[in-house]
């Protein structure tokens, strides 16, 4: 594959490219999605594709070759496409290689694994110990391979495996739970103690009663605190700053979260998505983004870094900077001490949902499902249901009054779209909607 | 003998001898052209070519799926055996059946008066830039805009065990556009989604340069004379976008089978409607809403489901009841029905679940005018930015992008963020009078793991709440 690579971009040069990238990836994932206790579906993958980059006189052009067995066409096809297109004047080039990469290699044990029906029985029986007699969620082995060629100068590969699952845990309609499990070791992957969390939490939001609206000071679960970070650094991509998709626009020195909070994004630390470069193929490495709460750059690849005038920080995707696996710095509070500075507030677990009304202000809401609880003194009284999280993503970051001490490893379907290590937070003042009589 | 037919043959062959009791092939060939034009400048273009094959067996009650994007014979070979392996990996204690379908043959395509293939990119992108100038020619404080175009040619070929044996093609054609216009250190932001099936026609037919200019002055004059959203108890008159969201987000997603069964419980969530739901009033008796996979150029025009089943309407609501529920095969075995032809996947890489179409309020007679005209003290809200719902499909939230005051029948200055904060029947229950202006809108539909956003379109003619809490 790596011939493959090498070979597209030679030839797209070849053709009278400026630039050129190819990430030949093979994909072998497998799934298991389980409902009623069951499975549902299993699934199983066997592609390759590649992915190209190519630049033409500033004129960009992106692609898939699915059809690796007649690349020199579709190269050919595809250049002749981009010497129709449009120049880009933002477009400053790819980063110049070659560059040392960490040696990262996957967990045997990962590879070799073919069956995931024991880890999803393992999920689901812890559940149903704690009580829950519906549970549904995913079981993933994800492989991928990336073989990484560009024109300037980089060649490079990197295979990656990892363990997920995800599970949701219910009593009934109104009364659930949610864990999760991640893994780059089999020895690490914990499924039963993701389903035992996702049952206690079900349980114990048992008949849950209306939420009533107001502020609140709220302990944030590992989970939705990952929503609230995903968005974070979601917002921090300067793509995405640009077409007005963002609250931390002309923010870089400026606070935009409590001292508290020191976020950073680090695609070369273990993570389920741990990658050894970026698609430019500079190596990944930790960018603090967040300094106690002052912004200090947005994600970039080398053209966004010349727009703004700094380097690249090894986020690049083919199109837009993206952030790899976010990393919030722990606080010193046990997850006790955090709930016992709670006098009379809220426990959410887990949201989805989350939408703007502004990007440029932040101006947000989110819906809260699965547990939620009304706490005093910090002890769970009663639990809730039909809240709407009605704020403002640089309010809620600047009100966290306090992090746990234990960051957890959180992704999930739609709200936390990459790896977010993140501890229990409290934040105050937080706006709580209801949906009116 | 072509490709696909070749293939997904020869992948049905060696399933049947495996011993399979149901097998599918599905191949697929998309061929897609994508550009951003992001503050006046074009991004990057992006021309896709994916091909493969899924295969989906029912083994001892127990599903297995497996793609493959190589298309040799020892590939499918092996995917069949991987479908297999996992499908018998799965230990089920009770057996998935799928209800009885008649096998079908068929050959089905949406004309296209100009065809995708035949317009340049460079035309493609024109097009594009023209309505962009036509924009900034206004003059507005527009800091940050994006216009997003894609369309795709799409070619199946579905076979099953069965005998059935379908080939269709879809040409899509689709624009996403998001705004951001400022005026005196405010902001107002939209973004608006236009699709169809069909040809290069589409363009014109939308009127995209005066949706866009028309959208862009509303935001303008929201910042300019815009006034605090009354809050209270009032009437609510509700433009073809706002009836449609609302039709996507609580009567289709809720009456989805699988999500009712709990299949989508750990992603997309279950509903407020259980499995003996069929009757249950949601709303008042002039509510009617379908999904119409048949209704002709909307983006999620189909004749035949990715189970090889005919596509009809379906009225999720009638007369303010749970009427229907969108079913797959899987789905319908489960509540000894039919299928009613919902089963759709984004691409040969993953299984047909069940989805909706083109989802919408089923117009009636009454014109905009007519609904606005008794309106005392209202709010007429022709659209929304910020929008949500819970996991049950129960509480809803729409906020306002582009709203205005209504006294006495009379349209007054605009009103800022208005919010509807609503449970699904005080909504629907609160619906006294239906338009006939049925406009619809394209979407993005997400739901299933690994997640399926697909194409699907939202609609509804303006509909008329009496005595809504807004704020």
């Amino acid at each position: 594959m790596e011939d493959v690579s090498s070979r597209i971009v030679e030839k797209a040069i070849s053709l009278g490219c400026q630039d050129a990238i190819a990430d030949v990836i093979t994909n072998r994932s497998y799934q298991i999605r389980f409902a009623q206790n069951e499975a549902v579906i299993s699934n199983r993958w066997r592609e390759s594709t590649a992915s190209v980059f190519f630049v033409y006189d500033k004129r960009i052009l992106a692609s898939d070759i699915k059809d690796l067995s007649r690349v020199d066409e579709a190269v050919e096809r595809l250049v002749k496409i981009a010497k129709g297109s449009q120049q880009n004047p933002d477009y400053a080039g790819i980063a110049k290689g070659p560059f040392r990469y960490a040696r990262v290699r996957p967990d045997p044990k990962v590879l070799s694994l073919d069956d995931g029906g024991k880890y999803v029985e393992a999920a689901i029986g812890g559940a149903t110990d704690q009580g829950a007699k519906e549970c549904a969620g995913s079981f993933w082995k994800y492989e991928d391979e990336h073989f990484l060629a560009t024109s300037n100068g980089v060649e490079a590969h990197d295979h990656r495996a990892s363990l997920y699952l995800s599970i949701r845990a219910l009593l009934s309609l109104e009364s659930s739970g949610h864990g999760i499990a991640c893994a780059t070791k089999l020895s690490q992957f914990n499924p039963e103690k993701a389903g035992r969390k996702a049952g206690r939490i079900a349980a114990l939001a048992r008949s849950p009663k209306p939420g009533k609206a107001g502020r609140y000071t709220v302990v944030f679960d590992p989970l939705i605190f990952g929503s609230l970070m995903d968005q974070t650094g979601g917002r921090l991509g300067a793509w995405t700053v640009m077409a007005g998709l963002s609250p931390f626009g002309k923010k870089i020195g400026k606070r935009v979260a409590s001292p508290q909070l020191t976020l950073y994004d680090d695609g070369s630390a273990e993570s389920i998505t741990r990658k050894r470069f970026d698609a430019e193929g500079v190596p990944t490495r930790r960018n603090v983004l967040v300094n106690k709460g002052v912004l200090k750059t947005y994600l970039h690849n080398t053209s966004t870094a010349k727009k703004f005038r700094t380097k690249t920080t090894g986020n690049a995707g083919l199109i837009s900077p993206d952030p790899h696996a976010i990393f919030v710095k722990p606080g010193d509070r046990s997850r006790d001490e955090i709930f016992s500075e709670v006098k009379d507030g809220l426990w959410l677990t887990n949201t989805w949902y989350t939408r703007y009304q502004s990007y440029v202000t932040g101006d947000l809401s989110t819906i809260p499902r699965d547990g939620i609880f009304h706490i005093r003194k910090g002890e769970v009284v009663e639990a809730w249901k039909d809240i709407r999280l009605t704020d403002n993503l640089i309010h809620l970051l600047k009100n966290i009054v306090a992090l746990g001490d234990e960051p957890e490893q959180m992704m999930w379907w739609g709200e936390v779209s990459i790896p977010n290590f993140v501890p229990y937070a409290l934040i105050k003042d937080v706006g709580i909607t209801t949906s009116a009589e | 003998m072509d490709e696909e037919t070749d293939l997904a043959n020869f992948a049905l062959d060696y399933a049947t001898k495996k011993g399979v009791s149901y097998a599918e092939a599905r191949y697929e060939h998309q061929e897609q052209e994508n550009f951003i034009l992001k503050n006046g400048v074009l991004d990057a273009l992006y021309v896709g070519q994916d091909r493969g094959v899924g295969v989906r067996v029912l083994v001892n009650g127990a599903l297995g799926f497996a793609a493959t994007n190589m298309r040799t014979k020892s590939d499918v070979r092996a995917i069949v055996d991987d479908a297999i392996k996992v499908a018998k990996a799965s230990r089920r204690k009770t057996k998935i059946t799928f209800a009885q379908e008649d096998a079908i043959e068929m050959n089905w395509s949406i004309p296209e008066q100009r065809k995708l293939a035949d317009v340049s990119v460079e035309e493609k992108i024109a097009e594009i830039q023209s309505v962009d100038r036509d924009l900034m020619a206004l003059g507005l404080k527009i800091p940050a805009r994006y216009f997003q175009f894609s369309d795709n040619r799409i070619v199946k070929y579905f076979a099953n065990s069965e005998g059935s044996r379908i080939r269709s093609y879809s040409p899509r054609l689709r624009v996403f556009y998001f705004l951001t216009v400022a005026q005196d250190g405010q902001v107002e932001q939209t973004y608006r989604n236009y699709g169809w099936s069909g040809g290069w026609e589409g363009i014109a037919a939308w009127d995209l340069r005066k949706r866009v200019i028309d959208e862009a002055r509303s935001m303008q004059r929201s910042l300019v004379e815009g006034k605090k959203s009354p809050e209270g108890k009032m009437d609510l008159v509700a433009g073809p976008q706002v009836a449609g969201i609302a039709s996507h987000e609580s009567c289709g997603h809720p009456t989805e089978a699988d999500r009712v069964l709990g299949r989508e419980a750990s992603q997309a969530g279950k509903s407020f409607i259980p499995p003996d739901g069929i009757g249950m009033r949601v709303g008042s008796e002039v509510v009617n809403v379908v999904d119409d996979p048949t209704v002709e150029h909307t983006i999620a025009y189909y004749r035949t489901d990715d189970e090889g089943v005919k596509a009809r309407r379906r009225y999720l609501y009638k007369e303010g009841r749970v009427t229907e529920f969108l079913q797959n095969r899987e789905t319908a075995a489960a509540m000894h029905t039919r299928s009613n032809g919902a089963a759709r996947a984004v691409n040969y890489n993953v299984e047909a679940i069940v989805r909706m179409a083109n989802t919408f309020v089923e117009p009636k007679d009454h014109s905009v005018e007519e609904l606005l005209e008794d309106v005392k003290f209202g709010v007429y809200m022709k659209s929304f930015m910020e929008w949500n719902i819970d996991d049950k499909r129960y509480n809803a939230k729409y906020a306002g992008r582009e709203a205005y005051l209504v006294e006495n029948g009379e349209v007054k200055h605009p009103v800022r963020n208005t919010i509807i904060e609503l449970t699904t029947p005080s909504f629907w229950s609160a619906v006294d009078a239906v338009g006939k202006d049925l406009d619809f809108e394209a979407g993005f539909c997400g739901k299933s793991d690994p997640g399926q956003a697909l194409d699907a379109s939202l609609g509804g003619p303006t509909i008329r709440l009496r005595n809504v809490y807004l704020r």
